[in-house]
C-alpha cells in the first residue's frame, strides 16, 4: 500500500500509542485512534507489499507468510506459516480466506449452556454494533436473508457459487440440511472504500490465500490501514519489536524494535499488542511481562477444521471462484451431537500445491498413487468445517531453548485434541461424507486438521485467571492493551477475523472513552 | 483437443555429431539415457562409418541423408540432438518438419549443443586455414593434428581412452567432407530459410567454448527459436557429448520429458499470453529451466544419491524424469527460508534429512546387506512404507521421528513437483492464468460444475481417456 505521503514521527516524540502488528487486531483500532486525533505509530515486522505483485505461484506466496521457525509438539503438531500466520503490512489478513461468519450467541456462553468450556465476559449484543460497522465498512457480500439470523443484512449481494459450492448445496439439499451463500469479505461489485478508493469486484481467481491482486478481498492494506494513514497514522514496515521499556511504576514508556539491524526506541503513552496468538504471548513471556495470572501462553486453541474431499465425474476445477462460497450453520448445535458446541460447514475451493501437499502429508499417499491423485486435481472438490475447540491444560505455548536472531526463544506450541474435539471431528466426517455421497462424489477421503491460532492471552473479568479485561486491557500493566486472537477465552465455531476486527473497534472505543 | 499418445511410450532421439566426429561421439551420452529414451546416433556423410560412403557434403545434402534415415525408422514421436555442425543440420531438418515434409512427422523437441548457427559461422580465417591444412589433405599427415584438435576444443582434458577415440574419429574423416564444411557448409546462410522455429528447443553451451559458447548461442542461435532454453555447462569446452556425457544425457532426458506430450507447447502459449502476470511468468520460466547437474549443497554426495533414489519412489516420474526433485530439495535445504515450522521432535530440516537418510541406509544394510540405492523398487518401497509407519528400527532417528520426517519428505517433494510448469501442464491447470498486468484483470466467469472456459487447458488424464 502507499505509505510515501504519510505523517512521520520522531523517535524522541512521545506518541500517544504504538500499535504492534497491522492485521485484524491492529488495523481497525489504528484507524480509530488516528481518526480521534491521536498520534499513533504502527510497527509491522513484515514488509510493505504491492498487491499488484502478488502471484498465482504458491511457493512465491511464501513472502506473505510468517516463516520464522516455530516448533510444533503435542499429539497433533500444528503447521504454521501458510496454514495460519501472515506477515507484511496488513498482517495475516493478507492471506486470510475472507470467509466471515459472526460468532453464534450460544458459543459465547458455552459454559452456562453446556457446562464445559468458558463463557466470554461479553455477549452477542455487545458485539453486534461492531460486527455491523465492520461489515458495512469492508463491504461484506452475503445473502439477502441469512437463514440462521433472518434479520441480518449484508451490504453487498453474494459472490457466485463455484463448483464445490454447487456440489455441497446438492448434497445438503438431499439431506435436508440448510445452506446459504456465505458471508464473504470480498466485494461482489465495485466498492468505494473510504480512505482507499475503488476496490474492484472479485474476479473469482481463487487465490485469496496467496494475496488478492485486485483489492476485492478486504485485506487491511486496502481498508483500515489506508483509512488510518489518511487520518495521520504512521506505519513502519520491517520493524520487529522485541522489547518494552517501563518506568518505576511499571508503565510502558517506549517500544524497542529492530530495523535494518539497528535497535530503536519509540517513546509512547500506550501500547497495543496485536501480534497474534503466537507472537503476542511470545513477546510477553520473553519479557516476563503481564503474566501474574500465569495465563500467558495457556489455553492455546485452534479450530477443528476437518475436511472431506472427493472426486467427481465432471470437472470441478476447485481453484476457480471464491473458495468458500457456501455455508451451513445447521451443525452449530447438531441434533445428534455427542459433544459440546458445534461447527460451521463450508464448501472448499483450493489451489493445487496446497491440495497436493494435503494429499501427500495428511492422506499419506506416495508413489504412483500420489502422481495419479495430482493428475486428477481438476475433478476434486472439498467440504470442511470450523468447529469450537475447548481449552485444555495440555495445549499451551512456551519458549524453547533455541533462540532466533533477536535472542528470543522460539515458540514451542503443544497441541492435541481432547475427547470433545475427537467426537466433533468424527461427527463431521460422517456428515460431510454423507453430503459428498449425495453430491455424487467417489474416492471420498477425510483428513483431520486444525486451523487458526487462538487463545494464549485470554480475556476475563478477574486478573487472577485472565491476562486482559473484557476490553483487552492488561490487568497488570496499566497502559498495555492486547487485541488479536490471543484474547479469545474460547475459540468459537466462527472463523476468527471478523470477531477480532469487532473487538478491535470495541477496544479502541474503550481506550478513547477514558 | 485430443493428444495423440502412441502405444509405444518410448521416444527416439536422433543424434548428429560435430565436424570430425562420428556417431560414436554420442556413445557415452546414449548409455545414460533412461529406459524410455532410445538414442540413434548417425554418421554424417564423410565421417565415421560413412567416411567413404555417399558423397554430398553441403548442409542440404546432409539434411537429406538424415531425413531418409528418420523416415526409414518411422519413429512416431522423436527428437533431434545436434552437436556443432550437426546442430545446423538439425535446425534445417526442424524447419522441414515444421513445414510438413513427408517422413518427418512427429518431431517434438530439439537439442542443440554448441551449435553452429543457421547464419555463416564466424570462424577465424587463420583457424580455418589451419584446419584445411590439417584435415583437408591425405590422412597420413594428420595424426598429431587430430589429437591437438581434440585438445583445443575441450575445457579440461578428456580421459585417455575417450581422447584417443575422439582423435581416431577426427583422423579418419574424409578430407573432402572437411573441405566442404570449412569452405562451404559452415558459410552457407540458412537464417532466412529457418526463420523462427516453434519446436521446444534446448540449447546447451560450454562455458569455456571460445567460438560457440554461451554468448554466441545467445546472439546467433537463440533468435531462431520461439521459446528456447539455454543451459551453460560450467568449465566445459566445445566437445560437450564427450566432456559431459552425464549432464548432456540428463538434460536431453529432461527436455524429452517436457516435449513428450506436446501438452507443454500449448501450455507454454498460455504462459506467454496476456492472462498471466509478468511476475508469475518470470517465476514459472525460472522454475521450468532444466536442472543443471552439480554437487549437492546441503547433503553429502552419498546422502544425495540416496535422496535421489527415495524421491524416485515417493514421486515417480515417467522416464525420462522432467524434474530433478532431489536436486531442488537439496537446494531448498541449503538456502530456503523453510515453511515457518517444524516438528519439535525433529532437528532443523537439513540435519533431519541427513539423519533420516542415514537411518534408512542402516536399515537397508542390516536387512538386505546392500545400500538402499542398490535395492530393487519393491524392497525400497517396503522400507519406505515401514519408515512412514514408524516401524523401522531406531537408528540416527527414532522410529516416530523418522515417520514425521517421511511426512515432511512427501510434502517437500510434492510441493516442488506440483509447482513446476511441466506438472501444471500435465494437470491441465488453469488457475495461474488470471489477472495479467493490465486493467480490468481477467478472471473466471465459468465457475460451476463442469464449467470450462474455451481457453482452459485439459489435463493429460482427461485428454487421453
Amino acid at each position: 500500500m502507499r505509505l510515501d505521503g504519510m505523517r512521520r514521527h520522531a523517535l524522541t516524540d512521545t506518541v500517544d500509542a504504538v500499535v504492534i502488528g497491522t492485521g485484524a487486531g491492529g488495523a481497525p483500532l489504528l484507524a480509530k485512534l488516528a481518526q480521534a486525533g491521536l498520534s499513533v505509530v504502527a510497527l509491522e515486522a513484515g514488509r510493505n507489499h504491492d498487491p499488484e505483485q502478488f502471484t498465482a505461484d504458491e511457493l512465491t506466496a511464501g513472502e506473505i507468510y510468517w516463516l520464522d521457525e516455530r516448533l510444533s509438539a503435542g499429539a497433533m503438531p500444528q503447521a504454521f506459516g501458510a496454514n495460519n500466520s501472515g506477515t507484511g503490512v496488513g498482517g495475516s489478513m493478507l492471506h486470510w480466506g475472507a470467509f466471515c461468519p459472526r460468532a453464534d450467541p450460544r458459543d459465547l456462553r458455552l459454559y452456562s449452556e453446556q457446562g464445559v468450556g468458558t463463557d466470554w465476559p461479553l455477549d452477542y449484543a455487545a458485539l453486534v454494533p461492531f460486527y455491523e460497522e465492520v461489515e458495512a465498512f469492508l463491504g461484506v457480500s452475503g445473502p439477502a436473508s441469512y437463514p440462521w439470523e433472518p434479520a441480518r443484512r449484508y451490504p453487498l449481494p453474494p459472490v457466485p457459487l463455484n463448483a464445490p459450492a454447487e456440489a455441497m448445496r446438492r448434497g445438503c439439499d438431499a439431506l435436508g440440511v440448510r445452506t446459504s451463500h456465505a458471508p464473504v469479505a470480498a466485494v461482489s461489485r465495485d466498492f468505494e472504500q473510504a480512505g482507499h478508493g475503488r476496490r474492484h469486484a472479485c474476479i473469482a481467481c481463487g487465490y485469496c490465500h496467496q494475496g488478492c491482486r485486485t483489492g476485492a478481498k478486504a485485506s487491511m492494506d486496502v481498508s483500515y490501514l489506508p483509512l488510518a494513514v489518511a487520518a495521520s497514522a504512521e506505519i513502519r514496515a520491517e520493524c520487529r519489536v522485541h522489547g518494552l521499556e517501563r518506568d518505576a511504576a511499571g508503565r510502558i514508556t517506549a517500544v524497542v524494535y529492530r530495523e535494518d539491524g539497528v535497535d530503536k526506541r519509540q517513546r509512547c503513552g500506550a501500547v497495543f499488542l496485536c501480534a497474534g496468538a503466537i507472537e503476542t504471548p511470545r513477546l510477553l513471556l520473553h519479557l516476563g511481562l503481564a503474566n501474574g495470572s500465569g495465563q500467558v501462553g495457556r489455553n492455546y486453541m485452534g479450530h477443528v477444521a476437518t475436511q472431506v474431499w472427493g472426486t467427481f465425474e465432471p470437472e470441478m476445477r476447485p481453484n476457480k471462484g471464491f473458495p468458500a462460497s457456501l455455508i451451513s450453520e445447521d451443525m452449530l448445535r447438531a441434533p445428534d451431537a455427542d459433544f459440546a458446541g458445534g461447527y460451521i460447514t463450508q464448501s472448499l475451493g483450493i489451489v493445487p500445491v496446497t491440495w497436493s501437499d494435503q494429499v501427500a502429508r495428511a492422506r499419506g499417499l506416495w508413489g504412483q498413487a500420489l502422481v495419479d491423485a495430482v493428475d486428477g486435481f481438476n475433478h476434486v472438490a472439498g467440504i470442511g468445517i470450523n468447529g469450537d475447540v475447548l481449552a485444555r491444560d495440555e495445549n499451551f505455548l512456551e519458549l524453547a531453548d533455541e533462540v532466533d536472531e533477536l535472542g528470543m526463544g522460539k515458540p514451542l506450541i503443544h497441541f492435541g485434541y481432547g475427547e470433545n474435539e475427537r467426537r466433533m471431528s468424527r461427527h463431521a466426517v460422517r456428515f460431510m461424507t454423507a453430503v459428498w455421497e449425495q453430491a455424487g462424489a467417489r474416492d471420498i477421503w477425510s483428513m483431520d486438521r486444525a486451523a487458526h491460532t487462538i487463545g494464549t492471552c485470554r480475556m476475563g473479568r478477574e486478573g487472577d485467571s485472565a491476562v486482559v479485561d473484557p476490553f483487552g486491557r492488561s490487568f497488570e500493566v496499566e497502559n498495555l492493551w492486547i487485541c488479536d486472537n490471543s484474547v479469545f477465552p474460547s475459540s468459537l465455531a466462527a472463523n476468527p477475523a471478523l470477531t477480532i476486527m469487532a473487538l478491535s473497534l470495541r477496544t479502541a472505543g474503550k481506550f478513547l472513552s477514558k | 483437443m485430443n493428444v495423440p499418445v502412441p502405444s509405444d511410450p518410448s521416444m527416439s532421439v536422433f543424434c548428429l555429431h560435430f565436424l570430425g566426429g562420428s556417431a560414436q561421439s554420442w556413445d557415452r551420452v546414449m548409455a545414460q539415457f533412461p529406459s524410455g529414451l532410445r538414442g540413434v546416433a548417425i554418421d554424417l556423410p564423410g565421417f565415421g562409418e560413412a567416411a567413404a560412403g555417399p558423397q554430398g557434403y553441403a548442409v542440404a545434402d546432409m539434411a537429406d541423408f538424415v531425413a531418409a534415415r528418420i523416415a526409414a525408422a518411422a519413429p512416431g514421436r522423436w527428437m533431434l540432438a545436434g552437436h556443432s555442425m550437426g546442430a545446423k543440420v538439425a535446425a534445417v531438418l526442424a524447419r522441414r518438419a515444421e513445414d510438413g515434409q513427408a517422413g518427418l512427422e512427429g518431431l517434438v523437441g530439439l537439442v542443440l549443443l554448441a551449435g553452429s548457427p543457421p547464419a555463416p559461422e564466424p570462424i577465424e580465417a587463420a583457424k580455418r586455414q589451419e584446419m584445411l591444412r590439417s584435415f583437408g589433405g591425405p590422412a597420413a599427415l594428420r595424426d598429431d593434428d587430430a589429437s591437438r584438435y581434440v585438445e583445443q576444443n575441450v575445457g579440461a582434458p578428456l580421459a585417455a581412452e575417450a581422447a584417443r577415440a575422439a582423435a581416431e574419429d577426427v583422423r579418419r574423416g574424409n578430407p573432402a567432407a572437411w573441405r566442404a564444411w570449412l569452405e562451404g557448409g559452415s558459410l552457407e546462410d540458412w537464417s532466412a530459410r529457418i526463420g523462427v522455429l516453434r519446436v521446444p528447443t534446448l540449447m546447451i553451451a560450454g562455458e569455456a567454448d571460445m567460438a560457440l559458447g554461451p554468448a554466441a548461442q545467445h546472439r546467433l542461435m537463440a533468435p531462431h527459436f520461439a521459446a528456447p532454453t539455454l543451459v551453460t555447462l560450467a568449465g566445459a569446452g566445445h566437445l560437450l557429448p564427450m566432456e559431459r556425457p552425464d549432464a548432456v544425457a540428463r538434460l536431453i532426458a529432461a527436455h524429452a520429458a517436457g516435449a513428450a506430450t506436446g501438452l507443454e507447447q500449448r501450455y507454454q502459449a498460455l504462459i506467454d499470453g496476456e492472462r498471466m502476470s509478468e511476475r508469475t511468468r518470470a517465476v514459472l520460466r525460472a522454475r521450468g529451466q532444466p536442472d543443471e547437474p552439480g554437487s549437492p549443497a546441503a547433503l553429502s554426495a552419498a546422502s544425495f544419491a540416496l535422496l535421489r533414489a527415495v524421491a524416485a519412489r515417493v514421486l515417480p516420474q515417467p522416464e525420462p524424469a522432467a524434474i530433478d526433485l532431489a536436486a531442488r530439495l537439496d537446494a531448498q535445504l541449503a538456502s530456503g527460508p523453510g515453511d515457518g515450522w517444524r516438528f519439535a521432535a525433529l532437528p532443523a530440516d537439513a540435519e533431519a534429512y541427513r539423519l533420516a537418510l542415514e537411518t534408512l541406509q542402516a536399515a537397508a544394510l542390516a536387512e538386505h546387506g546392500a545400500g538402499f540405492v542398490a535395492l530393487d523398487g519393491p524392497r525400497q518401497d517396503a522400507l519406505l512404507q515401514r519408515a512412514g509407519a514408524g516401524a523401522l528400527p531406531a537408528g540416527a532417528l527414532q522410529p516416530d521421528a523418522l515417520a514425521l520426517w517421511f511426512q515432511d519428505l512427501r510434502s517437500d517433494l510434492v510441493r516442488l513437483y506440483v509447482a513446476h510448469p511441466a506438472t501444471l501442464a500435465r494437470m491441465g491447470y488453469s488457475g495461474v492464468f488470471y489477472g495479467g498486468d493490465g486493467e480490468p484483470k481477467p478472471g473466471f466467469a465459468a465457475l460451476g460444475i463442469g464449467a470450462r472456459e474455451a481457453w482452459e487447458p485439459q489435463s493429460l488424464q482427461d485428454a487421453t481417456r
